[in-house]
């Protein structure tokens, strides 16, 4: 249901969700019927949109990318200089960089086979830490380069060339930068989105019969750029599901890992242009003092692997396999062995497949005269309220 | 199959119990009786004491070990043997069932050395902490870590070495080549702490322990020297672009000198110096990527030296064609290394259980009487060896979830699943 839009060009949905006990045969455990996967039809094309969104905008920074290295290979060959073709070989590995997310992004789209039961989501993994990978190695060329020039005599080195060069690919840089990071642009495409999404969501609601009462979302269209207000109509204390809606919506804000890691390879090539940068400059405008260039390369090239490591952090915890640092695993315990009818948990294991998305797999064991479907009904209802992990693996033992 | 025509015939016949007897209980360790014939056990590779597909095999001690285990039916052993069979991959093939060689310094080493970090989560190490730590380690390591630690150190004085001449007399040649034998070092250095950190135990932030760290290092070593071979091959188009064989004499010195300490390193590793491995325990692949990173060292500096060497001789463009022929040489040794930790880093399904053996186990849960559907099979690799599951049964009404539990798990456990959760739903 939603009104006509009115002079504020504000959307509002109501629904009403049905108490629980309407479950069925559907409840709340086979999520989205028999066919669950991984990535069931709801989650597949938000999946799908989001990854069309990143690998157009990759499309676009491969392609200026091309155009930019073109134009330096002629521009070096021209001129017959070797700094300018060092730089369309830096592009290069910016291309390169580029093609293995686009890989990346395009082979998790992939269905799920037998032998990969989990569908190929770890690919952005692997192609994020190959691309980091590139950019260590790059950093250690850069630094071999400077060395380099450290030794060749004076007169080969010449400062305003390196400056010129390294001031254009700052340019080129920072136009893919704000190409990649931008996520302002669109926010009116995604409003429209997220009312097709948050109303699935609500639909979903219903089959599951967990939140109780109503609740009102008003979508802002234009003005807020990164969260949607949902106030529930009746505070009621079940209504968390909605909450978690809107909570899910906020973090999916989170750029895209293949994306984020073109993005800090672009910042790190840009970083790296202002060290070179200072270092033709150093020299165009005293030559003797050769030792500045390879310094400043030095600590730009430490800072650029400085900002590598948060995103390496990430993704050595997701390839580790462990929990994920939204999830706290002692909570949870303490939480489900304070159900009733729940004696103790063990072998509990919480992991991410790719950044974003949970699993759980647990051993519960209950009390001998226990229903085990009730108590199985309760834990999953609990995971998913309180944690929102929806692809959990219970297996219920009696005492 | 006969064992399938048993278990079909006991659940017609016995009424008492609805499932045949399981193959293995939990524990792991009885030899089920009354076991009818031998057993076809599809997840077994028919390999015996001589298979050169081993790392062991080529150790001598390993051979009188396993003439040994074959009357000692604790210890795996294949299923050729005409005594009762286990399954390969059991819970029981834990370290201490390891050849002897590796019990010297690893089993003492085990129990003694463990890190202080337990149940910390994500508190950062400071440096000094993480060297005082390695150093600890390498002198409790077993002898493999401590080979390790033995070659980097030679490395690492080899290439500051040639760092500094280089430097100082002016020639790039040396200092590109200190740069690459840096990188080496630095990637050796991360197999060496992951060897020593995957010893810890898993705390609560690290469920499944660290050992997939050492999976991550092969990973790491197989991608650089991809990245190697890519960059020799550039180096031979260049070389043949420019076409000006500048030789430079200097560099035999250095390619010699590097050839023979990677010659060393790779006669310490020399049970790893295969292309294809069957991985058995998560040391295999990190061992494995070592080995081939000192021979693809190796490989390149002997191709240095008979560049130069053709160079002498007269041959037109020697470089490029050894640049090349190392380059594509170092890309096909690695490829199978990467390709394997790559399946594993990739959750998928254990390279060595065969698709018909998980689907023969689905057909035989879902032959049970109170089964009536079984989905979202799903099993992957933690690391080689130790494969991990988890399965969507829907059980009947009423139906006695403890025998089936008990019996699901065992069927998985034979093919070497160990951690299995089972949700059975009710319909």
């Amino acid at each position: 249901m939603e009104s006509p839009n009115s002079r504020s060009s504000q959307i509002i949905d109501v629904s009403v969700d049905v108490p629980g006990g309407v479950s069925g045969l559907d409840g709340n455990k086979i999520c989205g019927g028999t066919t669950c996967r991984l990535s069931d039809s709801r989650t597949s094309s938000k999946d799908a949109k989001e990854r069309s969104a990143s690998m157009r905008k990759l499309l676009i920074a491969v392609f200026l990318c091309v155009i930019f290295m073109s134009i330096e290979v002629v521009g070096g060959i021209k001129a017959n200089s070797l700094a300018i073709l060092t730089d369309a070989a830096h592009l290069l590995s910016d291309v390169a960089a580029f093609a293995i997310s686009l890989f990346s992004l395009w082979a998790s789209g992939w269905e799920a086979t037998p032998r990969q039961s989990y569908g190929f989501f770890r690919i952005e993994i692997l192609g994020a830490l190959v691309s980091i990978q590139l950019i260590w190695l790059l950093a250690g060329i850069l630094v071999y380069e400077a060395i380099a020039r450290l030794i060749h005599k004076t007169g080969d080195v010449q400062g305003v060339l390196m400056f010129a060069v390294a001031a254009f690919g700052l340019v080129v840089n920072i136009i893919m930068a704000v190409l990649l990071g931008h996520d302002h642009g669109h926010g009116g495409h995604d409003h429209g989105h997220h009312h097709d999404d948050h109303s699935h969501d609500h639909e979903h609601n219903v089959e599951h019969g967990h939140s109780h009462g109503i609740s009102v979302t008003k979508h802002h269209s234009g003005n807020s750029k990164h969260k949607e207000e949902c106030e529930p109509l009746l505070e009621h204390a079940e209504s968390t599901s909605s909450q978690s809606a809107c909570l899910k919506e906020t973090k999916k804000k989170q750029r895209n890992v293949n994306v984020h890691s073109a993005y800090l390879h672009v910042l790190g090539d840009s970083i790296q242009s202002i060290g070179v940068m200072i270092g033709g400059a150093i020299i165009w405008y005293k030559p003797a003092w050769k030792v500045i260039d390879l310094v400043c390369t030095l600590v730009f090239s430490v800072i650029v692997l400085i900002t590598t490591i948060k995103m390496l952090r990430n993704i050595l915890e997701v390839l580790m396999e462990s929990t994920p640092r939204e999830i706290d695993a002692t909570r949870l315990e303490k939480g489900l062995c304070e159900l009733d009818s729940v004696v103790a948990i063990h072998e509990l294991h919480v992991w991410a497949i790719t950044v974003g998305k949970v699993l759980l797999a647990c051993h519960v064991t209950i009390t001998r005269e226990a229903d085990a479907d009730t108590v199985l009904d309760k834990v999953i209802g609990y995971i998913k309220r309180e944690f929102n992990i929806s692809h959990v693996t219970i297996q219920i033992e009696r005492q | 199959m006969e064992d399938q025509a048993a278990s079909r015939e006991s659940l017609g016949v016995e009424s008492a119990s609805k499932f045949p007897p399981p193959r293995s209980s939990s524990s792991g360790h009885r030899i089920p009786e009354g076991e009818p014939a031998q057993r076809q056990w599809s997840g077994d590779y028919g390999l015996s004491a001589g298979d050169r597909r081993f790392a062991f095999s080529r150790q001598s001690s390993f051979r009188q070990s396993f003439h040994r285990s074959q009357s000692d039916p604790q210890t795996p052993v294949s299923s050729q043997g005409n005594h009762s069979f286990r399954p390969y991959l059991s819970r029981s093939d834990s370290s201490i069932s390891i050849p002897p060689w590796e019990i010297d310094g690893y089993g003492v080493g085990y129990s003694k050395f463990s890190l202080k970090g337990d149940g910390e989560g994500h508190q950062k190490l400071t440096v000094l902490q993480l060297m005082l730590s390695l150093v600890g380690a390498i002198r409790s390591g077993n002898r493999p870590m401590k080979r390790l630690a033995l070659m980097i150190s030679l490395n690492v004085a080899y290439s500051t070495a040639e760092l500094l001449i280089g430097v100082l007399t002016g020639r790039v040649g040396l200092v590109s080549d200190a740069f690459h034998l840096t990188f080496g070092c630095g990637l050796l250095t991360f197999s060496l702490f992951s060897m020593a950190a995957s010893r810890r135990k898993p705390d609560e932030v690290y469920t499944y322990g660290y050992k997939r760290l050492e999976v991550l290092s092969a990973f790491t070593n197989a991608l650089f020297l991809l990245f190697m071979s890519f960059s020799l091959a550039v180096e031979a188009l260049h070389a043949f672009i420019q076409d000006e064989s500048e030789h430079k004499h200097y560099l035999i010195v250095s390619a010699v000198t590097n050839l023979l300490v990677n010659l060393l390193g790779v006669w310490f590793f020399r049970a790893y110096a295969r292309v294809n491995i069957v991985y058995r325990k998560a040391e295999d692949m990190n061992y494995h990527s070592v080995c081939l990173h000192v021979l693809s060292d190796s490989i390149r500096s002997a191709g240095l030296i008979l560049a130069s060497w053709f160079l002498t001789l007269g041959v037109e463009n020697a470089e490029v064609l050894c640049l090349g022929l190392v380059s594509v040489a170092v890309f096909m040794v690695v490829l199978p290394l990467f390709k394997a930790t790559g399946g594993i880093l990739l959750q998928m399904a254990p390279a060595n259980v065969s698709p018909s053996a998980f689907s023969k186990c689905w057909r035989q849960v879902t032959a049970l009487e109170d089964v009536s559907e079984v989905s979202q099979a799903r099993f992957w690799e933690l690391v080689p060896g130790h494969a991990i599951g988890s399965l969507l049964i829907q059980v009947k009404r009423g139906a006695n979830d403890g025998p089936i539990l008990h019996y699901v798990h065992g069927l998985y456990h034979d093919l070497g699943v160990q951690d299995l959760t089972v949700q059975m739903e009710y319909t």
